[in-house]
Formats: C-alpha cells, structure tokens, sequence
C-alpha cells in the first residue's frame, strides 16, 4: 500500500492581467481581465513507504503547488490523493501531527526570538510530551551541530543555520513524511553539504518517506534515488537517476592525454572540442559515435590516458526540461 | 554660450519627463486596489454621522426645549459655535483633513533609511522629497477626482447645517489659498520627521507621538475656541503651533470664525511655517545624506 | 498527542512579553501614546460637561455616569487592541502575501492559531486607566446625596461578563473583516475601516434614539452588527444612569449577540480559508 497516492489531480490558477496604461487602470476599476494558469495538470504519481523521491523541473512547473496540495493548503480542482489514508485538504489533525513542510524560501520561526522559543511552541501545538521534546532536540541539534546557536534571535543567524533551524523546528514531532521545498536554496556549498548529509544519515535512520523539490543536482546526485521530473505541470518523466541520463543525454565527454610527442594541430579539427590544455583534449562525442571515433584517433596517434564520461547533470536535466517545454508547446 | 541654454533646457525637458513619468506611475499605483479605494472614500465619513447625533443630544440639553436654530437642531451655544456650525466646523475640517493628512509618509521615508532603500536616492540622479511629493500629489489627485462625487453629495446632504451659507469672495479665495498652504504644510512636517530617521532609527515611536498632537491640536478632535483661557491660556499656546493649520484654519476661514484683516495674518503665518518646514526638511536631508554615507551604508 | 491550547496561548504571552521587553522604547512610547489619547478624550469631555449638565435630554448620562460609559469602552479597547488587533491585522496580512500556509500545516484549530500569537502588552496600561475612572466616578456617585446608586458583587460581576461579550463581538467583527483580505486583496484600510465603525459604540445609544436615520443606525448596530451592546450594556450594568434596573431585553440580547456573532465570524473564518489561494512561489 503506497503511503502516498495521487490521482488526476489538477490545479489552476486565476491570475488577473493589468494592463498597461493609464486608462486601462481606471477601467480596470470596474473589471478585470483574467487568464487561467493550469499549474498541475491530471497528475498520477505513487510512492511507497521508506523512500526518498525528488522533484525536478523547470520554473513554474507545478512542483511547488504538488507540494502545497500534499500538504493540503490549497484545494485541487479535481483528482483524489491520499497520504498515509487522510486526503491532505481536508485538513484533519491526526493527518497534519504526521507530516511536515518545509520551504527554503520562507521561515516560519518567530524572528525576534532565539529558535528555541519556536521549538518549544512547536512542543506545545503538536502536543509532544516534554522527554521526547527534549531527546528529539537534543539529537537533531548535535547532528546539525547547532547546539550552541539555541539561544540566538533568529534574525542574528546566518542563512544556513536559519535553514537548519527550520529543519528541527520541522523534524521535532517526528513526522512520518517531509515534504521539502528548495531546502538549500541560497546556502553556500558547505551548508548545502551538510544539510544533504544530515538528511540522508536522517532518513535512512528514521525511514520516513521524503519529498524534496531543488534545483542543485548536488541534492538530487546525493540523496534520491528516484526522480520525478515535472513540467508544465505533467510529469515527464519518472524514474532513477541513471535513467534521465541515458534518456537524455546525447553526448558523452572525452578527454584525451596525449603522449608528448604527438602533433596536436592534427586533432585541433576535431569537432565539437570543449577545452584543450596541453597535453589534455576534452570534447564531445555523440554516444553511438563513441567507439567509432576513439578508434580512429588511436589508430593515428599516440595516446596515453582516456577518460569517457557523462555530460555534467546539469546539462543533461537542463536538456531535459528543454524537452519537455517543447512538447508542452502548444502546436 | 547657445549650447549651454540648450542644455540647460535639454535637461529641464528630460527632468520634467521623469517628473511626468513618476506622476503617472503613482497615479497607477493608487488605482490598482479597486476595492480599497472606494469603501475608503465613503468610510471618511461616518464618524461625522456619529458627531452629528453626539452634538445634538449635548446641545439639546442647553436649548431651549421646542426652539431650534435654522439648521433644524436644538439652538443654543457653545464657545460661539451654534449646532449646525459644530456640525459644519467637523465637515470642514474632512476637507482640510482630506488635502493635509499625509498616511504612512513619515513611516515610509523611516523605513527607507532604516533598511537601507535609500541608497538608491543617492546613487540615482533624482531627489527623494521631490518623487515623494509628487506621488503626494499624484495620490491626492486621484482622491479627489474619484471622491468628488461622494464628497459633494454628502455635502448636499448637509447643507443645512451650513447656517450662514457658502463664503464668499476674499473668503473663499483665502479657503482655497489655506488648502493648499494645508497640503503643503502637511507634507514637508512629516517630512521633517521621517528624515529624523537618519539620527534615530525608532522614529515610528515618535510618529505615534505626532499623530496624537496633530489629532488634538491641529483641531480636528474639536474646534480650538473650546479650549480653557484660564487659569492657563492653552488656547493661546495651542494657536501659537503650526498644528491648527491641518485642520482648524481652513474651516474657521469657511466658516466665518475669522475675520478680516486676521485671514491674511493666518495666511502669512501658515506661509511661514511652510517655508521653515521645507528649509529645516532639505537641511536635515543633506546633512543626513551626508552622515549616512560616512557609514558606508 | 493533542495540542494543550493553554500551554500554546501562555508561550503566545510570553513570547510577546520578551519581544516587548527588548524594544523597551517602543514599549514605553506605546503606553504613552494610548493613555494620551484617552486623556484627550477624557479632557474633550470634562469641557463638554462645563458646557452642558447631561448628553442627551432626560437619558440620565450626566458627567460621572458618562465617564463610567467611557471607562468601560477604554477597558474594551484595552482588551481587543491588547489580544487581538494585531493578530488581526497579521492574519490580513498573511493572506495578502501567501504565507497563511504555515498556519494551515499545524495541528490545531487555524481560527485560535492566528488569534492569539501576538499579545500587545503595551495596550493594557490603558485598560487599567480605564478602571481608575469608573472607580473614580463610582466613588463620586455614591457620595452624592442626590443619587441612588447601588454597588456591589451583584454589578461587578455581571459588568466583567458582560464586557466579556462586548470583546467576544469586537473580536468576532474583527476576525471578519480581516477575513475579507481574501476577496477584497490588500486591505490597507483594515484599522480604519475597523475605527471608523467603532465610532458608533464610542457614545451612549440614546444619541441615536431621535430621528429615523438614528433609530435606523441603532437597529443596525445592535441587530446586525451588534457593536452598540458591546459598550452599553456593561455601562449600564455599572452606572445605573437614571436609576434604570440592567434586567431589561438588551442584558439577555447581549449574550445572544455575543454567541452569534462568534458563530458568525468562525463560519466566514472558514469560508475564507476554503477561498484561500496561496500566492504562487
């Protein structure tokens, strides 16, 4: 039994136009134009217990508003969900005492006052007896090591100790789902490092399902093995990691060290080069290409080292939603 | 010496262009919260409903019962002010409320130094006064050309408590006149005290103070003649302030409580602090200016 | 693992007391600024009252009995504006920038959550200046040979009660006009939308009682928005103007209006969040 179950579900907006102009403002008094925007559209996604799945896609691509109906703060127009058996907009409390939301963009602890003040009313609306308030924070805080900035206002913290509090202010009930939203967003690449890694060594202890939406292949490299790529709010595509790759990924990246005494004019015509830095050559290849162009070029020179990997992820996810936004294209 | 008056007029077109463009970006602004915008009109008036009802019941008690005066209220009087001269003085001091209040100026230029936004004043060719007083006016445009229509109507409504009927000839000129000195008073007082946001960060404090005096003092909480003379003169002290131009002076002026010679005084007065308000606002802009990017921002 | 509603509303308190202890000067400023305000009330109406005996022919609001009306109404704002009205204006606040998410993702009844969290301390001084002039003019009236008042525990006891439901409608029309920041955006004019139709309850009701616009004013506050029992019933209770016993119609009515007005803004509470859209990140 799945513990989260969507089906059909869809969402879209009402987003007034203004127009431009003077006189279009003072009519816009009496009666505004309107478009609608289809955020999600006839969504269907499953996903057991115990795993850690990503979303990923492009801007405006629904994967913020998938997770805001999961979390049940908006309504869907149509299609059913459920999480743990509650269907999330209905709202009920068993159901919102068993999950949480986090979103990297926004903060939900009390800006004047030190974290703890936020945990502490977070003990209390959640109703978590005192021992295992105080045993949850203890463990959460040394495996974030943020002991010692308990006492802080959390308008003196720095952007990624806020975003750590956010976590434990999130994690202190002991949810059974995480849904996360661009949690590393804006952090530098040490925080983000340790947020992953507390994240995976978290999960794997708790074993509690996890959602995570983010635009740094760095998380999704390091903690899902299982990606969902949204666009134009449909799913395009839903499966490992590996997968996305070979789909969508035409080239493959090989470096070359040549032996010294080689003439490098003579490769210089090679198309496609990315870098050359003596006595490294680094270009591109189409994959089926591969074999047929490595074996030419060792036939008429001396190599010494061959490295064929895959395109950077970045590239190969962002070739991916270039895909999925043309097919979103109206014809 | 041609390429100079050239450029001198170049810069003239392209400064009251950027004025033009700011004027018609605030005007914008102001129109986009439809909802807002109209329920705030109306809403200006309702307190004057409850003033209505409070003064014909304090009045009714000091008529003599079964006689009232032209307005169809109880007669009798109090500090020289008959029941449809209260009535009228509340309605007037709307209007002159309506061209001097200044809602969320001094908090807006507070907040601008205090989180640094006014930065891009110093960078940017253009004065920060300036833009502001322009989307002042701009907003005060839009109010009026909006709220004319409610507002005449609620005036129609009330005509009768207009005992004496609409001023006159040097009167109304000297009304209008005080309006406008109104608005601009108005304007460069709040001005003055956002900018003390330079020195002090907690001016938001401060404006609650200022709010409070305004409310007393300016006479929109109740015509100055009411105060006490003795055994200390406030009324004296009150009227010595800059205060009572927001509010009291305009309506007195409509409402015939001065007289003479005393308008044209009011006036220059009213002029004077205008004046002081706007040296002691660029002052304490430069100044300020200048002890904000010793900071470095 | 429910939720102690208690224990949340004391750590709401506390929270706000720290927070209002570290801006001391604002703190300080504030109190000062209410209580001014109330003595410029206080001080219109001492100069009214040389002017005239009563407000009002023959409804027995003479000058003690008055300040006790206005007392009450002080003790009344100092309760909504103390509790509520900067919640209220949050809550506004909330829906117009999307961030009302947060709110709906706890575990605990959404209506107590954004009542709550703020309590604004510096407003209760005024509450209390508010109590110092009923006892004043209380004191007054029973040393006046001229009047029969009576006090005891049978007045104060219903007049705390009945200030009870004057702050349970205050809050009710609060919570509602907040709630309209759904529908009508930015509400900008929300504290002067709310003080311009607190205006009304500001003055005894007989003020109204003499034309057909004031009979139509005072049918609409006390029966539609009954804003008008909030301050005259208590007041009444106390100050007895005219000798009138408090066991009328309006006594009972003010309960109802309390429970209704509760029932009232809890379902619009609720039709707003049904409404809510969250704004797009």
């Amino acid at each position: 039994m799945p513990i989260i179950e969507i089906k059909n579900l869809t969402k879209s907006y009402r987003v007034y136009q203004k127009q431009e102009g003077l006189g279009a403002s003072i009519k816009g008094l009496f009666k505004r134009e309107h478009k609608n925007v289809h955020a999600v559209k006839d969504i269907s996604l499953e996903v057991e217990e115990g795993e850690f799945v990503a979303f990923l896609g492009p801007n405006g691509a629904g994967k913020t508003t998938t997770l805001k109906l999961l979390s049940g703060v908006i309504n869907p127009d149509s299609g059913t969900c459920q999480v743990m058996g509650f269907t999330p907009w209905e709202r009920k409390n068993e159901y919102r005492r068993r999950f949480s939301l986090v979103m990297g963009q926004k903060n939900q602890l009390w800006w004047d006052l030190p974290a703890l003040e936020s945990f502490r009313l977070n003990q209390h609306i959640y109703g978590v007896p005192k021992e295992d308030f105080d045993a949850t924070r203890h463990e959460l805080c040394d495996m974030l090591d943020v002991t010692r900035l308990l006492n802080q206002p959390v308008r003196e913290l720095s952007l990624g100790e806020r975003m750590k509090m956010e976590l434990i202010a999130a994690l202190l009930h002991k949810p059974d789902v995480l849904f996360l939203d661009e949690p590393t967003i804006g952090l530098d690449v040490i925080a983000q490092h340790k947020i992953q890694e507390f994240l995976k060594s978290y999960q794997q202890e708790q074993n509690n399902t996890i959602l995570l939406t983010s635009h740094y292949m760095k998380d999704i490299e390091a903690l899902c093995k299982r990606v969902v790529i949204i666009a134009n709010g449909e799913i395009y595509h839903d499966g490992s990691l590996e997968e996305i790759v070979d789909k969508f990924s035409g080239d493959k990246v090989v470096t070359l060290q040549l032996a010294e005494s080689v003439d490098q004019d003579a490769l210089k015509d090679l198309p496609n080069v990315i870098e050359v830095t003596p006595p490294k050559i680094k270009f591109r290849v189409q994959r089926e290409k591969v074999g047929a162009v490595l074996s030419g070029i060792l036939n008429s020179h001396a190599v010494e080292d061959i490295v064929v990997e895959d395109p950077p992820l970045e590239e190969v996810i962002s070739n991916a939603f270039s895909a999925a936004e043309a097919e979103g294209k109206p014809q | 010496m041609s390429n100079t008056a050239a450029n001198s007029r170049s810069t003239f077109l392209s400064d009251a262009l950027t004025w033009w463009t700011f004027f018609k970006i605030s005007i914008n602004e102001r129109l986009v919260y439809r909802g807002d915008f109209i329920i705030g009109t109306l809403m200006r008036f309702l307190p004057t409903l409850t003033q209505i009802f409070l003064w014909w019941a304090i009045y009714d008690v000091i008529s003599t019962e079964g006689t009232a005066d032209s307005s169809g209220g109880p007669d009798g009087q109090i500090a020289g002010y008959r029941y449809g001269d209260m009535v009228a003085y509340y309605l007037m001091v709307t209007i002159s409320r309506a061209f001097s209040s200044m809602p969320g100026l001094t908090s807006g230029i507070a907040n601008q130094i205090r989180s640094g936004e006014v930065k891009k004043f110093l960078i940017q060719p253009v004065d920060m006064q300036g833009c502001l007083l322009m989307q002042r006016i701009a907003h005060k445009l839009v109010y009026y050309l909006m709220a004319a229509i409610p507002f005449a109507f609620v005036f129609y409504l009330c005509g009768d408590f207009f005992i004496d009927g609409w001023p006159e000839g040097e009167r109304l000129v000297v009304f209008f006149a005080s309006l406008v000195l109104a608005f601009a008073l108005g304007f460069y007082l709040e001005c003055t005290i956002g900018l003390i946001g330079f020195w002090f960060l907690e001016v938001t404090s401060l404006t609650f103070i200022y709010m409070l005096m305004n409310f007393l003092l300016s006479g929109h909480m109740f015509p100055l003649e009411l105060l006490p003379e003795g055994p200390v003169n406030i009324r004296a002290i009150v009227e010595f302030l800059p205060f009572k131009y927001l509010a009291y002076f305009p309506a007195a002026v409509f409402l015939g409580k001065v007289e003479g010679a005393a308008l044209y005084q009011g006036l220059a007065v009213e002029l004077m602090w205008v004046v002081f308000f706007i040296v002691i606002s660029r002052v304490l802009w430069f100044r300020g200016v200048k002890r904000y990017s010793g900071y470095g921002g | 693992m429910s939720p102690s509603y208690l224990n949340v509303f004391l750590t709401f308190a506390r929270n706000s007391l720290v927070r209002d202890m570290s801006f001391r000067m604002n703190f300080i400023l504030q109190c000062i600024a209410t209580m001014s305000w109330a003595a410029m009330n206080f001080g219109l109406f001492k100069i009214i009252y040389r002017h005239t005996e009563s407000i009002g022919r023959g409804t027995g609001w003479f000058e003690d009995e008055f300040f006790i009306f206005l007392g009450t109404i002080w003790i009344i704002n100092a309760l909504i504006q103390t509790f509520f009205m900067a919640n209220a204006e949050e809550f506004s606040e909330l829906i117009r920038t999307g961030n009302l998410d947060f709110a709906l993702l706890k575990p605990i009844d959404t209506q107590f959550l954004i009542s709550f969290p703020r309590v604004n301390w510096a407003q209760l001084p005024n509450g209390v200046l508010g109590a110092i002039l009923i006892i004043v003019s209380l004191r007054n009236l029973a040393a006046d040979p001229n009047r029969e008042i009576y006090i005891s525990l049978w007045n104060i006891f219903p007049f705390l009660f009945y200030v009870m439901c004057g702050v349970l409608v205050m809050y009710s029309v609060m919570i509602v006009l907040a709630a309209t920041s759904v529908w009508l955006g930015r509400n900008q004019n929300l504290y002067t939308f709310w003080f311009y139709i607190t205006n009304f309850y500001r003055y005894p009701m007989e003020i109204y009682q003499r034309n057909g616009i004031g009979m139509a004013l005072w049918a609409t506050f006390t029966f539609v928005v009954p804003i008008l029992v909030v301050s005259n019933v208590p007041a009444r209770v106390l100050a007895q103007p005219m000798g009138k016993s408090w066991m009328n119609w309006e006594a009972g009515y003010a309960i109802v209006a309390a429970v209704g007005s509760l029932l009232v803004s809890r379902f619009i509470f609720k039709l707003a969040l049904k409404s809510y859209r969250s704004a797009s990140s």
